[in-house]
């Protein structure tokens, strides 16, 4: 996975392990609080409903939009000549002050978002009036190494659905908040949790798990909706062959300084490793209906920097994946970072669309945005790789081996992009991404399995020194030149939002959530919600008015400002014209 | 934080099943003292131990990742559930304070190393521990000595490398006057 420093000098903390949290809970079954009667208007949301997402501009009813991730919003009532004149409809407190990234739902009018220790709350999506409030009640062992986070919900046939930190999934009934059921995914006393926002497709739940810290064996499961009952397990480990093909060098050809030759030898001592090998999958797959395929992205080896003790090429961490949707069995891989001892893994969400290749055809493409800082195009049917990006952010002295006394690297071990998803015009056929600049030095410690605590192999420092900050970039797909770029003075997380009207919203730390024009990177409008805009923004119509919902919590990994709202837009005259911070390329 | 969240974990547990964990327990009284507050130098008081501390060891002592002649056999009998009951009820129990001759120059040098090498970066300020980080103030020096020393001889390994990485820096000057700092925190 991995998502993991703090800003500062808080960061040091991981060279220790900060780690499983235990959290006690209030004592008690799950508990749902109904304030309102739920709207009429709510409906079960069929397969049609999902299948058409990417052209429905009155329902947001995937974490990232449509099958594609795309996060392509196609209504344009709000747009760059008009921007200017958006302000909050309302704001939504919970009582959860805590990280937020959750990707709110919303279906004719209702909206469901989630907080930290996953609760969930259904509400009015053009008031803000609560329907109901669900309390998850957690198991006595939580174990997660960056925040106790949720991302969001998926939605089908009058049900949500969620994955627990205590590595559970459970279903909802959409309409009252009631638990229908419950399964335990992974054993969280060995490092499994759930963060990510599930996907519901054809009657299956499809989730993956965190755990990439500690040592687990990653995977993505399908449940069957109606009941949790497992239908199939992808194991992103494979008992045999994850030694790969010994490759020296990463996905843009620079070499990564591995001694081959003592790794074969080690693998050919002992190759039983695969059980604890990580490779987490906490962020949402896209899904190819077409051709019945899952695209999804693999986090880090485990322990991160300490590589010795697991030889070979580590598959399928740090790759993307393709697997059947049916049956869950391997379709392809690319893998970015062959034996990653970095965590420059890949965890932002793959998204399916279109660029040229490199004859000029416009072809069917799936893109994925690295904590590398490149964005790295696709083939959607073979994983070829057509094309990367420029880097988005400084690249220094990769791939230097880390040291005991750390060696110094850029990008730091958040990336680049790390899980924020991305967003993509595809009428311009650019995606943006908002990236990380951390300067780290990286420290690799020898440690055996520690049995489900975090497990490193070392740290990961930043350098307190030097500056931090983030930057908002757009890539031409056809090209990977780098169109433009907004450069924010602290690191970005939290993920981006397009839309046809022509405008990309992102968030910061320090409270801006921002409106960009999507062709120049022209800043159009600003508003401070007062807490860290570290969440991806969704969009939706109630009533023929478009609006803009983003969670203002902050966030733990950076340790921006905590907050507790969704904050609610629409165009309502007045705002801020904002035009005086220059863009920065 | 929520409220909530805030309460002890042994608040999990039951009259009932407190009862039944103190059960369990009365066999590591004969080392660890009543209720886990040790008299002997040799065994570490578990009394106000972070329950996920002692959860844990038991589980390596178990499975092998630590070893001592004694808890060995004893964790190999437990079950999970065994575990965390007992995890809970020394959790659950007050910690006494302890006798030791107390070296005020050890205590103050001991003290500038533990800033140093940022103990209580993990095991917080006080030493008071959180989580899987051993709560440690006021602990028997000579326990604390022994381990420091197996973390530096890496006769102790199941830390996923923290302690033995801080351990490697510390010369057995340092680790007598950790010990000294340590014990007399409480």
């Amino acid at each position: 996975m991995t998502a993991h420093l703090r800003l500062g000098s808080a960061a040091i903390a991981l060279a220790f392990g900060f780690s499983a949290s235990v959290v006690a809970q209030e004592v008690g079954m799950s508990s749902t609080t109904t304030s309102t009667p739920m709207s009429s208007s709510l409906v079960p949301v069929t397969q049609a409903m999902l299948d058409g997402a990417a052209k429905n501009a009155n329902n947001w009813v995937h974490s990232n939009g449509n099958y594609d991730n795309s996060r392509y919003y196609p209504g344009r009532q709000i747009n760059a000549r008009n921007v200017t004149g958006l302000a909050p409809a309302f704001v939504f407190q919970t009582e959860v002050l805590e990280s937020m990234e959750t990707a709110p739902i919303v279906v004719n009018g209702v909206m469901f978002l989630t907080t930290s220790f996953n609760h969930v709350y259904a509400i009015n999506a053009a008031t803000g009036e609560e329907y109901w409030h669900y309390k998850h009640k957690l198991g006595p062992i939580v174990t997660v190494c960056c925040g106790n986070n949720n991302r969001g919900v998926a939605v089908s046939e009058g049900k949500l659905f969620m994955g627990t930190i205590d590595a559970k999934l459970v279903a909802l009934d959409a309409k009252t908040g009631r638990l229908l059921w419950s399964v335990q995914i992974a054993d969280p006393n060995l490092g499994y949790s759930e963060t990510m926002a599930p996907v519901y497709v054809d009657g299956k739940v499809l989730i993956g798990t965190n755990g990439g810290e500690y040592g687990i064996r990653g995977f993505v499961k399908a449940f069957d909706a109606n009941d949790g009952k497992l239908l199939w397990t992808f194991y992103t480990i494979p008992e045999k062959g994850h030694e790969g093909v010994w490759d020296p060098k990463d996905a843009t050809g620079r070499d990564m300084h591995r001694d081959i030759a003592k790794e074969k030898a080690d693998f050919a001592k002992d190759s039983s490793f695969y059980q604890r090998l990580g490779g987490g999958v906490w962020m949402t797959p896209a899904i190819d209906q077409k051709t019945r395929t899952v695209f999804f992205v693999v986090g880090n080896p485990s322990p991160d920097l300490y590589g010795a003790i697991r030889p070979g090429d580590n598959l399928y961490t740090d790759s993307i994946v393709a697997i059947d949707l049916d049956k869950g069995t391997y379709k392809w891989h690319f893998q970015y970072i062959a034996h990653d001892v970095w965590d420059l893994d890949a965890v932002s969400a793959p998204i399916l669309t279109t660029a040229k290749d490199k004859n000029g055809a416009v072809v069917d493409v799936v893109i994925h945005g690295g904590k590398t800082g490149h964005i790295y195009v696709h083939e959607r049917n073979t994983g070829k790789l057509i094309r990367f990006s420029e880097a988005m952010i400084p690249q220094e002295n990769m791939w230097v081996l880390p040291t005991k006394d750390g060696a110094r690297m850029l990008p730091g071990a958040n990336g680049g992009v790390e899980w924020s998803p991305m967003a993509i015009d595809p009428t311009l056929h650019m995606a943006y991404a908002a990236n990380l600049h951390q300067p780290m030095t990286y420290h690799v410690e020898e440690a055996p399995y520690p049995g489900g605590k975090l497990w490193l192999g070392g740290a990961f420092k930043v350098i307190p020194s030097e500056e931090q900050w983030g930057r908002l970039v757009a890539v031409n797909l056809d090209t990977g030149k780098v169109a433009w770029g907004a450069k924010t003075p602290q690191p970005l997380i939290g993920g981006v939002l397009a839309t046809a009207g022509g405008i990309v919203f992102n968030g910061e730390a320090n409270g801006w959530f921002k409106a960009f024009d999507s062709k120049t990177g022209k800043e159009l409008w600003k508003y401070n919600c007062g807490a860290g805009v570290n969440a991806p923004a969704v969009s939706y119509m109630v009533g023929g008015k478009q609006y803009v919902a983003v969670a203002a919590g902050g966030n733990n990994q950076i340790n921006a400002k905590r907050g507790n709202s969704v904050f609610v837009f629409t165009l309502v005259g007045g705002g801020q014209n904002v035009h005086e911070e220059k863009t920065v390329k | 934080m929520l409220s909530a969240l805030a309460l002890p974990a042994y608040a999990q547990l039951d009259a009932a099943q407190m009862a039944a964990a103190r059960e369990k327990a009365q066999v590591c009284f004969t080392c660890h003292g009543p209720n886990g507050n040790s008299t002997v130098g040799e065994y570490p008081i578990l009394a106000q131990q972070s329950w996920r501390y002692i959860f844990i060891e038991l589980q390596d002592f178990k499975a092998g990742r630590r070893a001592d002649p004694q808890m060995s056999h004893m964790a190999a009998q437990l079950s999970t559930d065994d575990m965390m009951a007992l995890g809970f009820f020394f959790a659950a129990q007050k910690q006494l304070p302890i006798q030791f001759k107390v070296d005020p120059a050890k205590v103050e040098a001991g003290r500038k190393t533990a800033d140093t090498v940022l103990c209580p970066m993990c095991h917080l300020g006080g030493f008071v521990g959180q989580n899987e980080i051993p709560r440690v103030a006021g602990q028997w020096p000579q326990y604390i000595k022994k381990q420091l020393e197996d973390f530096k001889a890496k006769r102790r390994t199941n830390d996923a490398g923290n302690m033995t990485s801080v351990a490697a820096g510390l010369s057995d000057q340092d680790i007598e006057n950790l010990a000294q700092y340590i014990g007399n925190l409480f």
